[in-house]
């Protein structure tokens, strides 16, 4: 990647769990919280789980009232991380909106307005046509798109991409080949995830949620917790950054993407098609596998995700390697689906920032297929890389690899 | 687009056939009136698929694809009719793009159904997959051994503009040799009650609802192709339908005013781009009703018009994708 044009981050914001921006989700992530909670957002009376990470929502007071209320709970996550994202990279001008009027953006997401979708339904179920345009036209994805450009000032091209868990880190790669390519100088990137009924019964069904505490890569790990966030970032090439002045946080050196035939939720046990994304990655950032200090791994806590990455894992890196650790921040956050790839990759970022991997919380019983120790509270980071992956329902598998500015 | 790519094969599924000929009287296709949700509220003309029929249900025979959506079935028929036209293509270096509106509306209502009237402890575990948004599409990787990236993007029908810009993306990147893009939609009879909701039922420019998909394989090479992508016009978003106008004009003002314009605008769009396309030359693309299937729409749309220009009845035409609720693109095939 870095032989076509280097694509370097200058803004990042977030909201999640731990937070409503990226100072505070980061402090929390470093102490070793987590955001395990009772869901208070949907009716889940009858589901075998009801706990989660539930975000609570920041402020929008550069919104009017009327305007915020009209808002989905994803584009109540997504606006103040977009905004905190290009108030960072200095793209939002002393009226609070873009000074670009117009702005490619790369996003993802899995269940976008969705609350919306299934108030319409239960609308039509009970025969009450009240308000149904305005659940129907607020629930597509193309409308967190809408409101993102309407309250942040800009326009331009925008495309979702919806490639379930490894949506976010799709979306990111995308931005970065987008850049190299010469298609745009400049994208805001990232991702959004709102809790909802429908994707949350739908985990409960498969039984993929731990009723406990989430405990990735753990012997006795039992599934996943979920969440909900967004994280954005300003990407651009390192000219476009150097002619307007803008501080580069980090550099995007690699992204790899595949898909995993094995089978719909379940991923191929030998982790091959994981593997070879990673490699893919490393390959297009000109990093040996040695080079990288972290990786902030999937790490969902289902049995069957954490044992395919650890195999995977395993075949890229050699066992034991020196100064590696690995953690999955999925434990403290929650797994955010459309949101995850884009979180995590801006605790990758922050951890490039300050040498602090985030650490890996709950875990008691690491699995043995491993093949580098978990990130321990307090640990340092030992080399200039850091990679983070996503892996999907439909075998959708993404990895992206940073290093510093 | 940076570099032209070129349109190397097609496919349809669509009410009126597997064949591109299908999309040339759409007055053939089978219609229903079917009700909506809502009693009394309103009877509409709805043209579907009937899965049951050859050549569709030829995938029904695949483990995988046993309880699949009606969308994951009409996608493959689209996508493998793409490559059973290229046999000298690998599969395993091809990229696909899929642009969706309403992704698998059938499945994600009845798995919210189930919840809602049986109690959530009763919610379907198999439905839940078939509900994603990327399900079809690994579905189709999987059977036809597609090995190149794989994109799932969701909008509205600007996405198929959106979809053509990301394969030509990882075309000229050097990704990948070949790209298939596809648009497809299923139909469910709660989408009546929500275009109703949003008013694009309109009494002056009616259209009739269908389901289906198309593809487009894409590459670099200029041999043997039906027609070429020259460039894409994306990012002409609105919010309101006045602003809609205006991001039409704009649109529309990118292209040499001399090229023709095909005929694709349905719904309350359809003044707004009579007006944003006043002055030039319009190509019907098909007799009979206005159909749509939003992103499989623009898939036939591109399909057509690409065959027009391979039949020398154009030098050049404008496809626009005339998105009914966030953003107009356009391609410009020669």
């Amino acid at each position: 990647m870095n032989s076509r044009g280097d694509v370097v981050i200058t803004g990042w914001g977030c909201v999640s769990p731990l937070g409503g921006d990226v100072a505070s989700t980061w402090n929390a992530l470093l102490s070793g919280k987590g955001a395990r909670g009772a869901i208070t957002t949907i009716p889940l009376e009858g589901c075998r789980v009801s706990q989660g990470a539930e975000a609570t929502l920041p402020a929008l007071d550069w919104i009017s009232k009327k305007d915020a209320s009209r808002l989905s709970r994803a584009s109540r996550l997504a606006l103040p991380a977009a905004r905190e994202a290009m108030a960072d990279a200095g793209l939002i001008d002393p009226a609070g909106r873009s000074i670009f009027s117009r702005l490619e953006m790369s996003l993802s997401t899995t269940a976008c307005g969705m609350e919306f979708g299934e108030a319409f339904l239960r609308g039509l179920w009970s025969s009450n046509p009240r308000q149904q345009t305005a659940r129907m036209s607020r629930y597509p994805a193309q409308q967190q798109i809408s409101d993102l450009q309407q309250h942040l000032g800009f326009s331009g091209p925008a495309m979702i991409v919806s490639n379930a868990c490894a949506s976010g880190a799709n979306a990111i790669g995308h931005a970065g080949d987008l850049i190299r390519g010469g298609f745009a100088d400049i994208v805001l990137t990232g991702g959004f995830e709102a809790l909802c009924e429908l994707v949350f019964c739908g985990f409960d069904a498969l039984q993929a949620m731990d009723p406990e505490e989430c405990r990735p890569f753990d012997i006795h790990r039992r599934g996943l917790m979920l969440g909900e966030g967004a994280a954005f970032l300003v990407m651009e090439s390192a000219s476009h950054a150097a002619k307007r002045g803008a501080t580069v946080k980090g550099r995007l050196a690699g992204y790899g993407h595949t898909t995993d035939k094995f089978h719909i939720t379940q991923p191929d046990p030998t982790g091959t098609p994981l593997a070879t994304a990673i490699r893919t990655a490393l390959d297009r950032a000109g990093i040996a596998a040695s080079g990288i200090g972290y990786i902030n791994a999937h790490g969902t806590g289902t049995p069957f995700n954490d044992g395919t990455e650890a195999a995977a894992f395993a075949s890229v890196f050699d066992h034991g390697i020196h100064g590696l650790s690995i953690s999955s921040t999925k434990a403290a956050i929650g797994h955010t689906l459309g949101a995850a790839g884009a979180l995590e990759a801006v605790f990758c970022l922050k951890a490039l920032e300050s040498g602090c991997p985030p650490p890996q919380i709950n875990t008691v019983s690491p699995v043995t297929e491993l093949p580098a120790r978990l990130t321990k509270l307090g640990e340092r980071l030992s080399e200039k890389a850091v990679l983070s992956v996503n892996l999907g329902f439909g075998g959708s598998n993404a990895a992206v690899i940073f290093t510093p500015a | 687009m940076k570099n032209p790519v070129s349109i190397l094969s097609v496919g349809v599924s669509s009410p009126g056939g597997a064949t591109y000929g299908a999309l040339l009287d759409t007055s053939c296709w089978p219609v229903r009136r079917v009700e909506e949700v809502i009693p009394g509220y309103g009877v509409r003309d709805v043209s579907t698929i009937d899965l049951s029929v050859e050549p569709v249900n030829r995938w029904r025979l695949r483990p995988r694809l046993r309880r699949a959506s009606p969308l994951s079935h009409h996608l493959i028929e689209a996508v493998s009719q793409t490559l059973e036209a290229r046999p000298e293509v690998d599969p395993a270096r091809v990229g696909i793009v899929g642009a969706f509106f309403l992704g698998c509306v059938a499945y994600s209502v009845k798995f919210y159904k189930g919840l809602t009237d049986e109690g959530r402890r009763f919610a379907s575990p198999v439905l839940f997959p078939e509900t994603v948004a990327n399900t079809p599409l690994s579905h189709v990787v999987a059977e036809l051994g597609i090995g190149g990236p794989v994109y799932s993007q969701v909008g509205d029908t600007s996405c198929w503009t959106s979809a053509i810009r990301t394969a030509g993306v990882w075309l000229a990147n050097g990704d990948v040799d070949h790209v298939i893009v596809a648009g497809a939609e299923e139909f469910d009879v709660h989408e009546l009650d929500g275009f109703h909701s949003v008013r694009w039922f309109n009494k002056t420019f009616p259209f009739l609802l269908a389901e289906g998909a198309g593809a487009i394989l894409l590459g670099r090479e200029n041999k043997n192709s039906i027609a070429r992508i020259t460039s894409v016009a994306d990012g002409f978003s609105f919010r309101t339908r006045t602003q809609g106008r205006q991001a039409a004009m704009d649109c529309m003002a990118l292209f040499d005013p001399r090229v023709a314009v095909a005929e694709t605008a349905t719904s309350w769009i359809t003044p707004y781009a009579a007006a944003a396309t006043a002055g030039r030359t319009t190509v019907p693309l098909h007799t009979g009703p206005k159909v749509e299937a939003f992103n499989a729409s623009c898939a036939w749309n591109t399909i057509s018009a690409a065959r027009l220009i391979q039949n020398e009845s154009f030098q050049s035409i404008i496809v626009p994708a005339w998105g009914l609720s966030q953003q107009i693109g356009a391609l410009a095939l020669a």
